[in-house]
């Protein structure tokens, strides 16, 4: 049997070895480049999966370049975002931005991309909805280019309400109540239903239910609770759908993922989620109901219905170059390809919501998408849920908890719309 | 002896006297020097001067995208006037004094019932371990699922035999009590594996004269047990109240310290805090409220410990 000895001869030898091998990986990374990004799971999806297959591949065949896509949860990637961004260089090129976080500070950090965009510019700009290009522009310059939207709509489990007998989806906000109620129940292959099924840690229901009375909690031009009696009407209704138990006893800790869950497994018949959401809930290898989870509109209450148009609840992510980051000219190469006309369309044949127009009027498009007519529509009055300011995110969690504390019923809606008043007031911009 | 140790520290040579009484001179320090300076520039570089850098940003105004200022113990105040700092604090040392004890207990418990000897002893000793092998991620989604108040088959079971059962997503209490036992779950096979270590190591003989003085289970249990396991449960305590106050995945996994906060626990004040609210001189406050606030609980221990170690020693 051969020992093996470590003398002097061998560690040299070894380390001369290991020195060689790490100079040849290092050459080879340096023949090809890799442009790292920063997203969440979805923008890395939506351009790299489905029926559109890799959008990305031209782009790296052509620039000889790796995409390295680092993925992370909303949160978490704003805070990865603004770190990177934040130190002396970074090898990430480019992040994705959330339109609640594009503050002034955190625009700060981001390279303008105005002179890239005159450069080099990207196809047909002006296509890229304005308004929240707009969103993007801070004291005049462009810090972000719009890529996804998430405007929400109301699904529905058609199966499911036609075991209780209901042929048509809600029309008003009344109706929807009623026909959640009617579908907390058992259904005949014994799951137990609850009519409706939403997130706790997100503004975006609590919102959506103010608004359709008519109300906000933050409107665009920083005014709190304009309309103090819409948002104590939204709120009551959440609370009555919960102490009828249409909505999860486990309201206060259901997440995002939980609603897709619930819904993909016929637990909850109505949710509340971006309409992008539809190919995900149909998939048949996830969903016990593929082609019967529908989606329309959310419904108004009866006394605005025809009288003043909804606004729906939009949220949006655009695509930033870090302003430390070492290849800017590659990181706005990829944004300008991936922001063009096909690419766009193709993302939203894979599950994106599209930032521009011109894809929504295009016939392919809007003969395979069942949603397209209904989405654009969402989309042309949506508003975001609460405009960026430097304290938006404690004065949404304050909000959460007093919305918590309301459905919960540990408070009446006019207590807990009182607390949100007096509790966010300071915190908003003078 | 004393005469030599004085002509030494006269000439300077002897610099200092180690826990055993041995006097080390200039010459050994030296040469001892390049050994411990590796450890000593580990210890530099991830705590101390990491723990500088975050004294200096805990008495700043700093957030992203704007230069630090510094404000002095505002933050402190800041964090000390704030409710939901108090009620983190009150949640988490529930938390602590339940999951602690409790696991004492029962990890006491446990280590004697195996060190009697137990039929199959290897498989439920695997059968113990195997939490502390499970994931914290994997651990909160199947006690999630578990005590689902509509479908969990541990609700359901409740309900089925006429119990009340844990509405830990309404109920604040139901909320703390359950994040304890999956905490408990988790940790249990930590703390019995030190304790039944410590079981074994006592010597047989002293059970074979305790039988022979006709000593009770009782009292051989009160007079050589638990004072030869007083080292080793002091040791698991301390662990546990360490791991215990910093507690962050367990609560954030289950319940995200709500409902409205009020399952929130420090980690997760400093958490929202820091990278929620990107206030990180508040946040970073709130990390040196935590360590002196750990320390003052975990002293008593401490004391205990190092009396143990150097009575030892000597």
């Amino acid at each position: 049997m051969t020992t093996f000895k470590m003398n002097r001869r061998t560690a040299l030898g070894m380390g001369v070895g290991a020195a060689a091998l790490a100079t040849g990986i290092g050459r080879a990374r340096a023949q090809g480049k890799t442009l790292n990004v920063l997203a969440h799971r979805v923008h890395q999806a939506s351009l790299t999966q489905g029926p559109a297959g890799d959008l990305t591949k031209a782009w790296r065949d052509a620039n000889a370049t790796e995409v390295n896509w680092a993925t992370f949860d909303s949160n978490p990637l704003q805070d990865r975002l603004f770190r990177e961004a934040s130190l002396s260089s970074t090898d990430f090129g480019v992040g994705f931005l959330v339109n609640s976080r594009a503050t002034r500070d955190a625009a700060k950090l981001m390279a303008p991309l105005d002179d890239f965009q005159r450069a080099n510019p990207i196809e047909d700009f002006a296509d890229i909805a304005p308004g929240l290009v707009a969103a993007m522009r801070f004291d005049g310059k462009l810090v972000s280019v719009p890529f996804r939207h998430a405007t929400i709509g109301l699904f529905y489990n058609e199966a499911l309400l036609e075991e209780r007998g209901i042929k048509a989806p809600p029309q008003t906000l009344e109706e929807l109540v009623d026909q959640a109620k009617r579908l907390t129940f058992t259904s005949a292959a014994g799951t137990p239903v609850t009519g409706m099924v939403l997130a706790s840690d997100l503004s975006v229901f609590p919102v959506t239910f103010a608004r359709a009375f008519g109300g906000d909690f933050i409107s665009g031009d920083l005014k709190l609770v304009p309309d103090r009696g819409a948002l104590e009407k939204g709120l009551a209704t959440m609370q009555d759908l919960f102490k009828a138990g249409a909505l999860p006893r486990t309201f206060a800790t259901t997440t995002n993922d939980d609603q897709v869950t619930w819904i993909q497994q016929g637990r909850a018949a109505f949710t509340v989620l971006p309409f992008a959401r539809f190919a995900q809930l149909n998939n048949p290898q996830q969903s016990k109901f593929p082609g019967k989870i529908k989606a329309i509109e959310f419904p108004i209450s009866e006394a605005l219905r025809g009288k003043v148009p909804f606004a729906s609840v939009v949220e949006f992510w655009a695509m930033s170059i870090l302003g430390n980051a070492r290849d800017k000219d590659l990181a706005w190469n990829f944004i300008r390809t991936m922001s063009s006309k096909a690419v766009t369309t193709g993302a939203a044949r894979n599950g994106n919501g599209p930032v521009r127009v011109s894809t929504y009027q295009d016939p392919g498009f809007a003969a395979d998408q069942p949603l397209a007519a209904v989405e654009s529509k969402a989309l042309a009055g949506a508003r975001v849920p609460l405009p960026a300011f430097p304290e938006a995110a404690r004065a949404q969690t304050i909000f959460l908890e007093e919305v918590q504390l309301a459905v919960l019923g540990r408070k009446n809606p006019s207590e807990a719309v009182g607390a949100i008043i007096e509790r966010v007031k300071p915190l908003l911009p003078a | 002896m004393d005469a030599d140790r004085g002509e030494r520290q006269a000439r300077g040579s002897l610099i200092g006297e180690d826990d055993m009484g041995s006097t080390i001179t200039k010459r050994q320090f030296a040469a001892a020097l390049p050994w411990i300076t590796p450890a000593h520039g580990l210890l530099l570089t991830v705590i101390v001067i990491p723990a500088v850098y975050v004294i200096w940003l805990s008495v700043t105004n700093s957030t992203f995208g704007r230069a630090p200022s510094f404000v002095g113990l505002v933050n402190y105040v800041k964090v000390l006037n704030d409710t939901y700092f108090w009620r983190a604090l009150f949640n988490t040392i529930f938390i602590v004094a339940l999951v602690v004890h409790l696991e004492l207990l029962l990890g006491l418990g446990m280590a004697l019932l195996f060190a009697s000897g137990l039929p199959f002893r290897g498989v439920l000793l695997a059968a113990v371990l195997a939490p502390y092998a499970v994931s914290e991620v994997s651990a909160a989604v199947i006690w999630r699922y578990l005590f689902d108040p509509d479908v969990g088959p541990v609700s359901v079971a409740m309900k089925a035999i006429g119990l009340p059962i844990l509405e830990w997503s309404i109920e604040p209490s139901h909320g703390l009590a359950l994040i304890s036992l999956l905490s408990i779950w988790l940790h249990l096979p930590f703390t019995f594996l030190i304790l039944y270590a410590a079981r074994l190591s006592i010597p047989r003989e002293l059970y074979e004269a305790a039988l022979i003085d006709q000593a009770t289970p009782l009292q051989m249990f009160r007079k050589v047990t638990l004072p030869l396991l007083v080292p080793a449960l002091v040791v698991a305590a301390l662990f546990r109240y360490i791991f215990v106050f910093r507690m962050f995945s367990e609560v954030w996994l289950m319940t995200q310290g709500g409902p409205a906060r009020q399952t929130e626990v420090l980690a997760v004040y400093l958490y929202l805090e820091a990278f929620r609210f990107n206030a990180f001189g508040e946040a970073a406050a709130t990390g040196w409220i935590m360590l002196a606030i750990s320390l003052v609980l975990g002293a008593g221990y401490l004391f205990a410990l190092r009396k143990d170690m150097t009575s030892d020693a000597r």
